[in-house]
């Protein structure tokens, strides 16, 4: 009887916890009430004398008097407060997007500071002005056709408003398929691409191609002519970087490989290992190809020898510039970060943290157990690598598989610094083809492998449903998508790269006389020393320039 | 040896291209894609060789 008894009470505490839980599932469940422009007139707005009395708290500052009416006269209405909280929604995504941008601007002063540090004393003056006017070359070439050839056919961006003037792409039909090349509004933003949200993306695509157009100069340091760096710019900026940057973010075949052939989400970049320092990286390797290596850093025999930057301190700290700009780099990626799932940028800067400092524990690393010293410069580039390779990932994959693509980017960011010096006989003062072309390459692929399907923008990507998947997470279409990728980056814009460059050593010349590049390019080239109190001296070389005597 | 070079580099990219449009199949394709990838940095490789073989430190012994 008494268990009777004990099984009722459960029985009946059961009961009483669905009565209890049901109500409320009843009341998730009831129709809502809709908000009529009737229920705003109640809300009350603080008065005049209020406001005159000042704020310290910040409970009367932002209210419903704020809420900008379309007519006064009528007062606030529904239309004006829905109007209000779509345009703020873009106003958040505006200036998140600027701001970024800006971060990313001031990456230039990092590279200028790294490259610069890296090269001689004597070329100061030469490295940090290409460092400085690749901004204005850039700058004037992708406003007059870089900008119009890689978005001037992009549908329009829904976190920016999603106006569309940039709607013209250039495609070629071939084999049942629509091969979009390049677009077609936009140049000199003029027309209907005078347009606030146009001028935001403007920006914010300016500053991704002057990084790239900046990596070049640190692998031509020390011997690059300055009106061939001012062509070879030009051309970056104006063509070969708006070409991949419309194939992988304009609309163009690249981004279609998923809707065309079935290959995942087609090819996927987020932030730009590919589209800004892969091309940035191979321009630099055929830069370097032809303009041959400085004076003195072969022997005869092939062997190598050392010619140690003049400022490692410049070096580090400019590093550290750049890994602060990089958060405009990744995160800003999103062009948003209201709605469409864009919250994600916490996700997003946290990953690029991780990449930048498991890269230079892996270069430090490398180097220490391999030359029994930890290497100053390497762990900078190792902190470069890492920041280079998470780029295009870093939307797509979690902290483990960031930490692991970082780690992976500043080992080899070591050996590839050793293959290309060793081997290939390439001399690249900085480290440039191998940091950003190598480990942008990499940054690619480990996308195509490591992306863990969780990130939803807006529930597609690229015109294609669902997350992005990497083939360890069961998508090896994807990785396919990200090997064409590489693939087009290596054959074509390598080859572009290559060709035009052999144009400008033709006909204007890549290289510097060989009396300058021993005096040093300050005075040759820029006609002041970067240094001139001092007295500069190349070790080994015995060639000086004495000022002041 | 240049042309030669520039023209693997480019050979490997329409390689890879050429192989989505020969199969569907992911894993043929990818095999392809690679082939291809391996063919450029082949052109890379014979390019460089040919810019070495006439560089200044090499001739000069400088």
């Amino acid at each position: 009887m008494r268990h009777l008894q004990r099984s009722s009470a459960i029985a009946l505490a059961i009961l009483g916890l669905v009565a209890i839980t049901t109500p409320t599932r009843a009341a998730d469940e009831a129709p809502a009430v809709a908000l009529t422009t009737a229920d705003l007139k109640g809300i009350s707005t603080p008065s005049a004398d209020d406001l005159a009395k000042g704020d310290p708290g910040g409970t009367l500052t932002g209210t419903a008097g704020d809420i900008v009416m379309a007519d006064p006269k009528a007062g606030l209405t529904l239309a004006d407060v829905v109007n209000q909280v779509g345009q703020n929604r873009v106003a958040i995504n505006f200036v998140w997007t600027l701001v970024a941008g800006f971060l990313v601007m001031f990456m230039q002063a990092g590279f200028a500071l790294v490259e610069t540090g890296l090269c001689r004393a004597k070329n100061a003056n030469h490295t940090m002005m290409m460092n400085f006017m690749v901004y204005g070359f850039g700058l004037f070439a992708y406003w007059v056709m870089g900008f119009a050839i890689q978005q001037g056919g992009s549908a329009g961006i829904t976190n920016l408003g999603g106006v569309n003037p940039l709607n013209n792409e250039f495609k070629l039909s071939l084999f049942g398929k629509d091969w979009g090349l390049f677009g077609t509004k936009g140049f000199f933003l003029s027309g209907n691409t005078y347009d606030v949200g146009v001028m935001v993306l403007f920006l914010f695509q300016m500053v991704f191609m002057d990084t790239a157009t900046t990596i070049v100069t640190g692998a031509a340091a020390e011997r690059w002519k300055f009106a061939a760096f001012a062509i070879s710019t030009f051309f970056l900026g104006a063509i070969t970087y708006p070409l991949f940057g419309n194939w992988a973010w304009g609309g163009g075949w690249l981004s279609q490989l998923g809707v065309n052939f079935k290959l995942g989400h087609g090819y996927c970049d987020f932030a730009g290992s590919g589209v800004v320092h892969s091309v940035g990286g191979l321009t630099a390797l055929a830069v370097a190809m032809i303009i041959g290596p400085r004076i003195g850093k072969y022997n005869r025999d092939g062997s190598p020898n050392a010619i140690p930057g003049h400022d490692i301190t410049m070096v580090l700290l400019g590093c550290f510039i750049l890994a602060f700009g990089w958060f405009g780099f990744n995160p800003g990626s999103t062009l948003g970060a209201s709605g469409n799932g864009n919250l994600r940028i916490g996700s997003i800067a946290v990953n690029t943290m991780l990449a930048g400092c498991t890269g230079s524990f892996g270069a430090i690393l490398y180097m220490w157990m391999r030359f029994g010293k930890p290497d100053a410069s390497m762990s900078g580039n190792g902190l470069l690598a890492g920041l280079v390779a998470i780029t295009a990932p870093s939307g797509f994959v979690n902290t483990v598989g960031a930490a692991i693509i970082g780690f992976s980017a500043g080992v080899l960011v070591c050996l590839s610094v050793e293959f290309l010096e060793r081997v290939f006989k390439i001399d690249d003062p900085v480290g440039a083809t191998s940091v950003h072309g190598t480990c942008g390459l990499w940054g690619v692929l480990s996308l195509g492998l490591f992306a863990d399907g969780t990130s939803n923008y807006g529930g597609s990507w690229n015109g294609v449903d669902g997350s992005v998947t990497g083939l360890f997470y069961g998508d090896p279409g994807q990785f396919v998508a990200q090997l064409i990728g590489v693939c087009t980056l290596v054959g074509v814009i390598f080859t572009l790269s290559y060709v035009f460059n052999w144009f400008v050593d033709v006909f204007v010349g890549q290289r510097v006389s060989l009396e300058a590049e021993l005096e040093g390019l300050d005075l040759p080239e820029m006609g002041a020393l970067g240094y001139p109190e001092f007295q500069l001296v190349t070790p080994g070389t015995g060639h000086s320039v004495d000022v002041g005597r | 040896m240049k042309a030669l070079g520039l023209g693997l580099v480019v050979g490997g990219w329409m390689v890879a291209v050429a192989g989505l449009l020969a199969t569907e199949a992911t894993m043929v394709r990818m095999g392809v894609a690679l082939v291809g990838l391996v063919a450029s940095l082949a052109g890379i490789t014979a390019l460089n060789t040919a810019h070495i073989e006439t560089a200044p430190w090499k001739m000069r012994g400088r």
